[in-house]
Order: structure tokens, then C-alpha cells, then sequence
């Protein structure tokens, strides 16, 4: 498969959830069929989600919850980033790379009732394409919006009830919630919890095997643990990898394993003072015991990151040599950039356990300490964590920690994403911008030569370690812990996954 | 010789209340931890080769050994050192707390017993503003105006505490004014603050006195409530009640995280309680 293709049937995926209006008639489908009970599965986690709206979120435990309630025209593979049909069942592209045909699958209906149709899949583009920054924030993920200039697509339209065509401007290289997906909405007690039910109608025979999932929030990852001890819930994120042991040694529980592509980072906003100098990026750079913290707060689940993407991703650059743990080095690069005696600064963590970094205030205190020693004195500050992102974006934390989780396996969806230009105010929290590197991230997104566009990425990566706007932290592979009941959970190297397969013994 | 063997044993007040607490055992036990926490506190530096935030990753959650007398903590940093130096902050923030809530608390119950009418009404309404909120509720409300700090910590339990005080003063100047003496002292033309400093004040401080040691144990049980919530000592500050917070995901397995801070707290606060209570006893009249 042409890269090109991959990008494009990638992004399709990761927004064409598809929705349509919230119906008034949801007690229709109460009335449906069967009524063998699968019981109603727990999910504990740290945070809760910001939306529900797929569209207008790039936070992972948004996706958690809507990768249950809608579904996409594609899908990816169990466990890898491959593309699989879902709600299209066949596409075709033309000779060009312009034209994309996808033919949808037919008696497919959402949770109101209403068909599932090209006109549905039509209004969500619409939707999408029509929107602003405030209301999408992935907008980077599709080049622009309609009409401006960057934008990849130029028309979506119903070739007839169950054909959809897209038409591009440019070859591209890397969405009351009612969906069509295996569970629907009920309700939602904010940073309480989330509650979905079984969908009677849902297109796949046999699936959801679950009368329900209830996602609901514990902020401390040992309650949360011991709340699965206690039976109380039946699947949880955010295992401290310390707790690994625990979770091993007991027979009624498991460990899911989550296959790692991420990054956790530290992120300089390189508009405000002192982070406008590169030497101080750089002298930080050194100033951080990357083995320590992963020995310390990962319990080894982790390596050590030098790029802002993960080596399991394409394009990646081993050649990258690591700014080295250094502090005398450290302090002398601090000095040169004309801060002999250090500075003072805030330095913000995540309030939640996160898939790339479970426990970000120990992170940050080891940071604080690590930054001591070359004379910068750091008081660490938390805020609730819909507020951090959002203060993140407009970059109003100058020194903060972050990560990311790739949303498809492709470099594009981590350097471009994270740190080009394209990206302020959405996901390039460091507001870094660099023309070079600009110039490089768009190349490579039309290189259809996998090993020229390979070698680009490369590039981009060396830039990207000079410039230093982050100290990239780790890659880790995230831990979870379920009851032994729990079957056929089966963790996406995305981070989120849809609930259909599994059951509770 | 006789007769100054007599001289000798006539009891001055504090002398008299000297031996009433003296014989209270349990009030001894308690002075006696409270000079120990003290003593630790002054010597910390003296008591340790550790820094309490030197963090040291490859020497994490150790046991109690002899180079560590406590263990470490999940950063690899000396325990014993940081409870020892968590006294410092503890009694810091007890006595400073406790000091500024009773020097308000007593001006404003002078004020409002001795003057009354509108001063009074006013001055005591706002005190039953404050005494509705739960204490630490209000202490909450008060840090996350100012901003999470000790420092502001320290702020929050002192104005928690300045209704307490006032009332205790209030309602004591109500009934000594109408002492035979201050009439006394009226009548030979004596002014309002020479009466307020030299008559009603020394008649009035003995209950504050018994009242300020009992808030110092609460004011350390909410400075490290405050602690523990995030809200008071910021890391890397070896505040009791963050350590607390900070070390309770390792409850299984590096227990001495929990146990020492904990015991920290525990002794120090029943050590002001004994002493409050022997105080009370020593001093309260109706006791005798």
C-alpha cells in the first residue's frame, strides 16, 4: 500500500466518527431483542474525559469512551496500526491519489434508529471542514480548513445512498453523543462517571458480549488499584509500574500490557523568557537522569527518549545522540547563556496519571531536584487537568509536562503534529516554529517513496534535537490491571480501544 | 530560722501554679515531648549527615538500616532526616500560627468586652461569620485564595483560630470589668488603655494561655491536614503531612514512609494536648 494511501485512510479514521443529531425517540431501542446478560463491565481511570464530542478533543481519555460509542469508516488492526475495513467495507482511489470512493455498509443503524448512511457520513465532514480552531483542534490532522489554503480536503459527497467520495486538493500523507458503535450513550456524572449500555441493534452479530461499560474517574493510582482488589471495578489504567509485582503475584487478577508508542516530554515554551534562548533548552537538556527517573518511576517499563517520536515508529533516528547527563557540562552551557547563577521557574505536571508518564508530580519533584543542582530553583504546580491542557494550548505554562500517544503508528502524527509551525495553539504546546522543519514535515508528507520520506523524517529529528524544545523524557509501555474474569481485552497500541470483544466469565 | 523557713514557703502565683502542674504527671509526659520536639528541631543539622532533599534514585523505599535510621523514601531520601527536619516546620508553623491568631483574637475580645455596644455587635458577628465554616473548610477556602504554600498555610490556620480566641477574651473581659477594682481604678482617674494594659489584660491571659497550647496541637494536625491535600508545604519541603500524602501508595511496601512522619504528628500534638490540659487544671480556679 502506497504511503500516501496509509496517511489518508489513517486520517480517516481517527476523525470520521460519525454522529449524527441526538435523538428524542432513544427509548425505541429498549424495546430490541435479546436479553442474554453479559454484565456490565467497570473501567477505572485517572481522569475524566473533556468531551464526548470526538471531534473537538485530542485527549486520550476522551477517545477512551467514544472509540465505545461511534465508529469509524475504517478501523485499525487488534493491535497494530494496519487499516481494516469498518464502516466501509470497500474503497477504491484513483489513479491520481485524488479521488477516494468508499462504499459504506448497508443496514447499519445508529442508537436513535436513524440508517446509517452516505448522507451521514457527508454532514460529519461538512461538520468538521466548517468548523474553527476553538470548536476543532485537530485541525492540523486534515491540513486546514475548507477553503483555506492548507486544506486536504476539497469536497466530501453521496455518490449515491451507500457510496461516499472524497476529493483532495493534495495528496495526503498522514470526529446527547449517538453513534453506530457497539455501545450507547446514558450518562455522564462529570469526573464521577461515564455510563454506556449495550446498542441491541449493533451491526456485528454477537457483539457487544457486555450489557454495559461504566468508565468512571479515581485519580490516585493505589485507590484505583485497590479498588480493583476490592472487585469494585474490573479494569484499570494507570497501574504504577511499582505495583506490577503486586498485580502478578495475585491469581485473580492479570496485567494488560499496553504495546508502547509514545513519548513523555518536558516542554519548553520557547516564546516566554528564558526558553527563548536555545542554550538554556539545551543546558537542560543535560541536566535530567533519564535512567534514574525510568529505574525509580517506571520500574524499567520505559526507555529513555531522544526524539519526540518512539523507535517502534517508521522513520525514526537511532543516530540521534543524546544530550548527555551532564551537570557540570549543564551548568557551564546554563552560564554561557548568561545564567551563571540559574533562574527561578514554575514547572507544571499533569494531574492525572497518564499512559506516558503514571506518575508525573514524582517525575516533577525528581525534575525539581535534578534542576537544583545547576542552580535552577523550580516550584512544581498542578491544576485540574481539562484547565492545564487548555492553559498548555494558549501557552500560558512556560515550563510543563506532556506527552503524547500516537493516534496511527506514523511519524507525521508526532513531529508534525507535536512541533510544526501548522501546530500552535493546538497540539505544539511549545509553540516552537521552524521553516526549516516546516519545510521538511510538508515534503514529507507527499513523499510517497517510503525511504525518501523515511530519510525526511530523519532530518526532521536532528532539527528538532538541536533546537531542544523539549527535553523528551521517556517511551513507556503503559500498564493496566484487570480481574482474571475479565476476556479478550485486548490494549491498542493507540491507547484506546472499543469494548466489543471483551466479556466478563 | 524558723520564721524565714516560712517566708520561704509562701507560694508566689507562679510558684503556686508551678507545683499544681508539677503533680500532674501526664501534663510532665507532655512537656517533656514537646522539649524533646524542640530540641530536635534547633539541633536537626546536628542530627543528620543527610540533606532533607537530597534525593538519591538508586537507594529507594530502603528498610530502616544504620546508615538510614528511618529507611528512605521513594526518592532515596533519608527519612529520619526529613521527620527531623519536618519538626522545624511543624512547630514553626504551630506556634507562629497560634502566636498571630491570639495576638488578634485577644485585641479584638478586649475591644469588643470592654468597649461593647456597635464595637461589640460587630466585632462578634464576624466572629460567627468564621465559626460557622468547619475549621479546615474554611482554612481550604483561605489557601486557595492566597495560593497553595506553607507560608499561606500558616496565614489560613491563623485566621481559622482568631474566633476562638476572641470569644475566650470577650466573654473573660465582661466579667472582670465589673471587678471592684476597676471601679477603683476609674474612680481615681485612671484612662481606658492604662486600665485595659494594667488591669483587664493580666486579669484575663491565663485562659488564652491554656487555650494557645491546645490550638498549636490543632494548628499542626491542620497545617499537616493542609500538607497532605497538597495544599500547604510544596514539595520538596519535608512537611509531615505531605510526606504522608506523598508515601501512602507505598503503605505495603515500605511502611516506615507512613509510620515515622505519622508518629511525628501523633507525638508532637499529644504532647501540646497533655500540657494544654495540665494547664488548664493548673491554672482554672474552679479546679482547685
Amino acid at each position: 500500500m502506497k504511503k500516501g494511501l496509509f496517511l489518508f485512510l489513517t486520517f480517516l479514521l481517527a476523525l470520521s466518527s460519525l454522529l449524527a443529531g441526538c435523538g428524542d425517540d432513544s427509548n425505541k431501542s429498549n424495546s430490541g431483542g435479546d436479553s442474554k446478560s453479559g454484565g456490565t463491565l467497570v473501567f477505572a481511570r485517572g481522569g475524566d474525559s473533556t468531551s464526548l464530542d470526538p471531534i473537538t478533543s485530542t485527549e486520550g481519555e476522551t477517545f477512551r469512551v467514544t472509540d465505545n460509542i461511534f465508529e469509524n469508516l475504517l478501523e485499525y488492526g487488534e493491535t497494530d496500526t494496519t487499516i481494516q475495513p469498518s464502516l466501509a467495507e470497500s474503497w477504491d482511489v484513483s489513479s491520481d491519489g485524488l479521488v477516494y470512493t468508499f462504499k459504506l455498509l448497508k443496514g447499519v443503524k445508529f442508537h436513535d434508529g436513524t440508517e446509517f448512511n452516505a448522507d451521514a457520513v457527508v454532514y460529519n465532514f461538512d461538520r468538521w471542514m466548517n468548523g474553527d480552531v476553538d470548536k476543532f483542534p485537530y485541525y492540523t490532522m486534515f491540513g486546514d480548513f475548507k477553503g483555506k489554503e492548507g486544506a486536504v480536503i476539497k469536497e466530501v459527497k453521496a455518490v449515491d445512498a451507500n457510496t461516499v467520495q472524497f476529493t483532495l486538493t493534495r495528496s495526503q500523507a498522514p470526529a446527547h453523543p449517538v453513534g453506530t458503535g457497539p455501545f450507547q450513550f446514558v450518562e455522564w456524572k462529570e469526573s464521577d462517571k461515564i455510563v454506556l449500555k449495550k446498542f441491541k441493534d449493533y451491526h456485528v452479530k454477537g457483539e457487544p458480549k457486555l450489557d454495559g461499560v461504566i468508565f468512571r474517574v479515581i485519580p490516585d493510582n493505589s485507590a484505583r488499584l485497590n479498588a480493583l482488589k476490592g472487585g469494585e471495578v474490573d479494569v484499570i489504567d494507570g497501574l504504577n509500574p511499582s505495583d506490577e509485582s503486586k498485580v502478578s503475584g495475585d491469581s485473580s487478577l492479570q496485567i494488560i500490557k499496553r504495546p508502547s508508542m509514545n513519548v513523555g516530554y518536558l516542554g519548553f515554551n520557547v516564546e516566554t523568557k528564558p526558553f527563548d534562548n536555545k542554550l538554556v533548552r539545551q543546558a537542560l537538556n543535560m541536566a535530567i537522569d533519564k535512567n534514574a527517573l525510568i529505574k525509580a518511576f517506571y520500574a524499567g517499563q520505559a526507555i529513555p527518549a531522544k526524539n519526540a517520536m518512539p523507535p517502534s515508529i517508521e522513520g525514526y533516528n537511532d543516530a540521534v545522540v543524546d544530550y548527555k547527563y551532564d551537570l557540570t557540562a549543564a551548568k557551564a552551557k546554563l552560564a554561557e547563556a548568561g545564567f551563571p547563577n540559574g533562574f527561578t521557574i514554575d514547572l507544571w505536571a499533569m494531574p492525572v496519571a497518564r499512559p506516558y508518564m503514571p506518575e508525573a508530580q514524582k517525575v516533577a519533584e525528581v525534575i525539581q531536584a535534578n534542576f537544583k543542582e545547576i542552580g535552577v530553583t523550580v516550584t512544581v504546580k498542578t491544576e485540574e487537568w481539562a484547565t492545564y491542557l487548555d492553559d498548555a494550548a494558549k501557552g500560558n505554562l512556560s515550563m510543563f509536562m506532556l506527552g503524547w500517544t500516537g493516534d496511527n503508528g506514523d511519524a507525521d502524527n508526532f513531529l508534525y503534529t507535536l512541533l510544526d509551525k501548522d501546530s500552535i495553539g493546538g497540539n505544539n504546546y511549545s509553540r516552537y516554529s521552524n521553516d526549516a522543519l516546516h519545510d521538511i514535515l510538508i515534503k514529507a508528507q507527499t513523499e510517497s517513496d517510503p525511504a525518501k520520506r523515511n530519510d525526511l523524517y530523519k532530518q526532521a529529528q536532528v532539527i528538532i534535537h538541536d533546537d531542544a524544545p523539549w527535553v523528551p523524557l521517556v517511551h513507556s509501555t503503559p500498564l493496566m490491571a484487570a480481574g482474571e474474569n475479565v476476556k479478550g481485552y485486548v490494549a491498542h497500541p493507540t491507547g484506546s480501544e472499543s469494548f466489543k470483544g471483551v466479556s466478563l466469565k | 530560722m524558723k520564721n524565714e523557713e516560712i517566708v520561704e514557703k509562701e507560694k508566689t502565683p507562679f510558684r503556686e501554679f508551678w507545683e499544681s502542674f508539677r503533680a500532674n504527671r501526664l501534663a510532665l509526659v507532655g512537656l517533656g515531648i514537646v522539649f524533646f520536639f524542640i530540641v530536635i528541631a534547633i539541633f536537626a543539622p546536628l542530627l543528620t549527615s543527610y540533606a532533607p532533599d537530597s534525593q538519591n534514585l538508586a537507594d529507594r523505599l530502603l528498610p530502616p538500616s544504620a546508615s538510614h535510621y528511618f529507611g528512605t523514601d521513594d526518592f532515596g531520601r533519608d527519612l529520619f532526616t526529613r521527620v527531623v527536619y519536618g519538626a522545624r516546620l511543624s512547630l514553626w508553623v504551630g506556634f507562629l500560627s497560634v502566636l498571630g491568631s491570639a495576638l488578634i483574637g485577644t485585641f479584638l475580645g478586649i475591644v469588643a468586652g470592654y468597649y461593647g455596644k456597635w464595637l461589640d455587635t460587630i466585632i462578634s458577628r464576624f466572629f460567627d461569620i468564621l465559626l460557622a465554616f468547619p475549621s479546615i473548610l474554611l482554612a481550604i477556602a483561605i489557601v486557595a485564595i492566597l495560593g497553595p504554600s506553607l507560608q499561606n498555610a500558616l496565614i489560613a490556620i491563623a485566621i481559622v483560630n482568631v474566633p476562638t480566641f476572641g470569644r475566650l477574651v470577650r466573654s473573660k473581659v465582661l466579667s472582670v470589668k465589673q471587678e471592684e477594682y476597676i471601679l477603683a481604678a476609674r474612680a481615681i482617674g485612671m484612662g481606658d488603655t492604662r486600665i485595659l494594659t494594667h488591669h483587664i489584660l493580666p486579669n484575663s491571659i491565663a485562659p488564652v494561655i491554656v487555650q494557645g497550647t491546645l490550638a498549636i496541637a490543632t494548628a499542626i494536625i491542620e497545617a499537616a491536614a493542609l500538607g497532605f491535600l497538597g495544599m500547604g508545604a510544596q514539595a520538596p519541603m519535608p512537611e509531615w503531612g505531605k510526606m504522608l500524602a506523598d508515601s501512602r501508595q507505598y503503605l505495603t511496601d515500605a511502611p516506615g514512609t507512613l509510620f515515622f512522619p505519622g508518629f511525628a504528628i501523633m507525638f508532637t500534638v499529644l504532647g501540646f494536648n497533655l500540657i494544654g490540659d495540665g494547664l488548664r487544671d493548673a491554672l482554672d480556679p474552679k479546679m482547685k
